[in-house]
């Protein structure tokens, strides 16, 4: 079996900066994979690059085989990639379900229908409504975005991930910015997610990456120095010296 | 060939005028992100009350003086009160400050009426001097085109050679680094901003000497020096002089070959940059 | 309740001509097809969040095409009304590339390719007629039945206006309206979600060249004479000026605008006459202190009553 994401040899140079030196990874089918390191370390923009936002200087990125390095980003999620953004990022102006219809009509020509009205597309409602009960929202569908709170902006947030129907998701720290309690709960939502659905994120909280990784890639001024398991990480020298050494 | 001088010169002078109009309203863009459609309304005011300084005291001088003052007292109260308490909401901003140039229009239509009016030049540019080729050309015209070129190199030293020109530029590349480092911004911008409202002024009654002030033309001179800032970019000051001659010259070829088509041709090339490069040539994404 | 204002409305403004003068019937007509494009240019504005300062060149186009084909070719309005329809939407599918550009740049934009056709219009006087215009425009006849006065010619502009108004909330409410406000929304998530930003903007632009273009056809057989002023700055402004004086956003609010913006050009130029002044002053206040319009303010009126949050 093919891995979901394969990063080869992958490098992004800023100027004089090299932000990603030789990166190669592959994540599994269904795999839990975290990214962790310092601050500066190139984990967003090794994200970026996976993500089509940035173009690599040099090397590939895989999707399920498929070279996807040219790929703007809108053709990537038409492939299979989904993402929640760092800074929370939803349509403030519209209602929890029209949030929802749009990332739901979006995936197909659905989006260029003139002549029904929203309300007709039954399916497509109760498809909405089941991603909002299945993040925790439920019963909110109605209400305007900018009443919500925070931490419920970023449940909002993966359920708008989820319906593009993604193979792989991408979550750039999902859970900045939250609560302790709600960064408990939001963890408890992300490791309930379905292996059909192959997991990429970026943390900063060692200990919700810990508890969520299948496996953890480290990485330190743009290199990766270790990949392995959450237990191999904690134990490993060289990582406390990176983290916990001369910052 | 002289008429293709004849016409070079022509497109020269008009650029020199639209300089004085265009780069006070892509300082004040750059600076304040202000987008004020009042500025040819300006003009206009400026010239009008130019043409009854000059019939009353007989001095063109004066009468830029009168002209560019007037519209620095009249900037400051709409950028005070009118405009400010826009914040950045560039729709509203064109929307008010359209209202002002009506409003601003029809008071000179109430004042100075409906006729074409012109400013007599001053006597010492008055009549024409030979040109290569043979033919005459009014003297006036290239004075402008001196006026307009002195004026555009001073600007160009006092931006990039000068203290407050740097403060303007790093508030023109990043106005909140500028507000962090203690520079008084509100001062700065208001600076700025007389600056361009005394320009605009002071251009209605320099135009008026050789275009004629009337109801109309207000908009017609604002169209011009919109294009010279989409052609030359918003915020940049070598946009406005390089747009000021591509439009100056596109105009009076225009003109000349296709005058059924003139805006087309004046516009065509605008579109088509536009298409290729949407902040125009030295414009940066805002 | 709504739906009921609704019907009341209709009513009443079927049966106007019975209950006034001709003065009020060209006046509705005028409200209504000024109405028409100010609304043409709301589905840019309070949808896709973008400001067009040339809707009144494709309402120019569109009318001086039927003019031009009723008048000089002896046309039949079967033939010219579609033709005008036809050409003003042509031309926006042209001028749509100004999408490629936002914010500033678009007004700016919009604005110079207003004057184009302004320019020509006034210009190109051995085609359009110059600053004189195409005259004699007649009333319009399709099949056996003319129209033969401004009454009947009033029902002609409601029926069409009422279904252009059908149309438009079937758009606005549909899939596609909502991506338009989703782009207003935030832009750059629409893009991770998957949407070509760019084509749906031109798609949404060239249909508000149609509702404009219609506007168009239905002006000209209204004032039988179209001139270059049609195609002018100060109409495309107003357009806009009247949606958001009656609320942009609402489907409406255009029409309010229209009404409240015309009866006061009526009402105000019997005895003063700087009219534009006033027009300026509405431009001020208006952005000033209503910037959501009567239909904002209505709605604001309501949650206040209902004791609901601001």
């Amino acid at each position: 079996m093919s891995s979901a994401i394969e990063v080869d040899r992958l490098s992004k140079v800023f100027g004089g900066l090299r932000a990603v030196d030789g990166a190669s990874l592959a994540v599994a089918s269904g795999e839990r994979r975290v990214l962790i390191g310092p601050n500066g370390a190139g984990k967003t923009t090794l994200f970026n690059c996976i993500a089509g936002t940035l173009r690599p200087t040099s090397g590939r990125v895989l999707l399920f085989g498929d070279d996807i390095s040219g790929l703007p980003e809108n053709k990537r999620t038409a492939r299979g990639m989904g993402r929640t953004f760092q800074i929370s990022n939803v349509f403030t102006d519209l209602t929890v379900l029209e949030n929802l219809m749009l990332s739901i009509v979006g995936t197909d020509a659905r989006k260029w229908i003139m002549h029904r009205p929203l309300s007709s597309f039954t399916a497509e409602r109760a498809q909405a409504l089941d991603g909002l009960e299945r993040v925790g929202l439920g019963g909110r569908a109605d209400e305007t975005v900018k009443f919500l709170s925070y931490g419920e902006r970023r449940q909002l947030e993966l359920a708008l991930a989820l319906n593009v129907n993604p193979k792989v998701l991408r979550l750039d720290e999902p859970c900045a910015g939250l609560s302790p309690s709600e960064r408990q709960r939001f963890s408890q939502l992300i490791a309930a997610l379905p292996r059909e659905i192959t997991l990429i994120m970026i943390e900063h909280d060692i200990d919700i990456a810990l508890a969520l990784a299948d496996r953890v890639t480290v990485l330190h001024h743009g290199k990766i120095i270790l990949d392995g398991t959450p237990n191999e990480v904690q134990t490993n020298a060289l990582v406390r010296e990176v983290y916990f050494g001369r910052a | 060939m002289s008429a293709v001088i004849l016409q070079a010169v022509n497109g020269i002078s008009l650029a020199a005028l639209l300089f004085l109009l265009a780069s006070g309203f892509t300082l004040t863009f750059g600076l304040m992100r202000v987008v004020n459609m009042a500025y040819g309304a300006y003009y206009l005011l400026g010239g009008y009350i130019g043409y009854s300084i000059a019939r009353r005291t007989g001095s063109f001088e004066l009468a830029m003086l009168a002209g560019g003052t007037t519209i620095v007292v009249i900037g400051f109260f709409v950028d005070r009160f009118l405009i400010r308490p826009l914040g950045g909401n560039h729709l509203a901003q064109v929307l008010l400050t359209v209202g002002v140039a009506f409003v601003i229009g029809e008071v000179c239509l109430a004042i100075w009426g409906g006729d074409n009016l012109r400013i007599p030049t001053p006597v010492w540019l008055r009549g024409a001097m030979e040109l290569p080729g043979g033919f005459y050309y009014p003297k006036y015209r290239f004075g402008l085109i001196v006026f307009g070129t002195v004026a555009a190199v001073g600007l160009w030293l006092l931006y990039h050679k000068t203290q407050i020109g740097a403060v303007v530029r790093a508030g023109v590349d990043d106005r909140e680094m500028v507000n962090a480092t203690g520079i008084n911004v509100d001062r700065l911008f208001a600076l700025v901003s007389a600056l361009a409202s005394f320009l605009a002024g002071m251009a209605g009654v320099v135009g008026g000497a050789f275009l004629t002030l009337n109801p109309g033309a207000e908009w017609d001179i604002l169209v011009l020096a919109l294009v010279v800032v989409i052609i030359g970019g918003l915020g940049s000051l070598e946009g406005a002089i390089l747009g000021s001659i591509i439009v100056g010259l596109l105009d009076a070829y225009g003109r000349w070959l296709l005058p059924e088509f003139s805006y087309f041709v004046l516009f065509g090339p605008m579109a088509i940059l536009l298409l290729f490069r949407a902040t125009g040539i030295f414009g940066k994404e805002h | 309740m709504r739906l009921a204002l609704i019907v009341a409305g209709l009513a009443l403004a079927a049966a106007m001509p019975l209950l006034a003068g001709e003065f009020w019937v060209t006046l509705l007509s005028q409200i209504m097809i000024f109405g028409l494009l100010a609304l043409s240019a709301d589905l840019l504005l309070g949808n896709a969040g973008l400001f067009s300062l040339c809707h009144a060149a494709f309402f120019a186009v569109a009318a001086y095409t039927t003019a031009i084909l009723q008048v000089r070719y002896g046309a039949s309005t079967a033939l010219a009304a579609p033709a005008g329809i036809l050409a003003g939407t042509a031309l926006s599918f042209l001028f749509a590339f100004a999408v490629r550009t936002r914010g500033v740049y678009f007004i700016l934009i919009t604005l110079a390719f207003g004057y184009i056709v302004w320019g020509v219009a006034y210009r190109w006087a051995s085609f359009t007629g110059g600053d004189n215009g195409v005259t004699n425009v007649p009333f319009p006849a399709v099949g056996g039945f003319r129209v033969a006065n401004a009454t009947q010619y009033y029902y002609v502009v409601l029926i069409t206006v009422v279904l252009c108004g059908l149309a438009y909330r079937l758009l606005v409410t549909s899939p596609f309206g909502l991506t338009l406000r989703g782009i207003k929304s935030s832009e750059s998530r629409m893009r991770s979600l998957g949407y070509d930003v760019g084509r749906h903007l031109y798609v949404a632009f060239v249909l508000s060249g149609l509702i404009a273009s219609i506007a168009g056809v239905l002006y000209v057989y209204y004032n039988r004479f179209i001139n270059p002023v049609a195609a002018s700055f100060p109409v495309s402004v107003e357009a806009v000026l009247m949606a958001i004086v009656g609320g942009s956003g609402t489907i409406l609010g255009p029409f309010l605008g229209s009404g409240i913006i015309l009866v006061l050009r009526n009402w105000v130029s019997g005895f003063f006459h700087y009219y534009t002044a006033v027009l300026g002053i509405v431009f001020i206040v208006t952005v000033l202190w209503a910037p959501q319009g009567i239909m904002g303010l209505v709605a604001r009126w309501r949650a206040g009553n209902r004791g609901e949050g601001a």
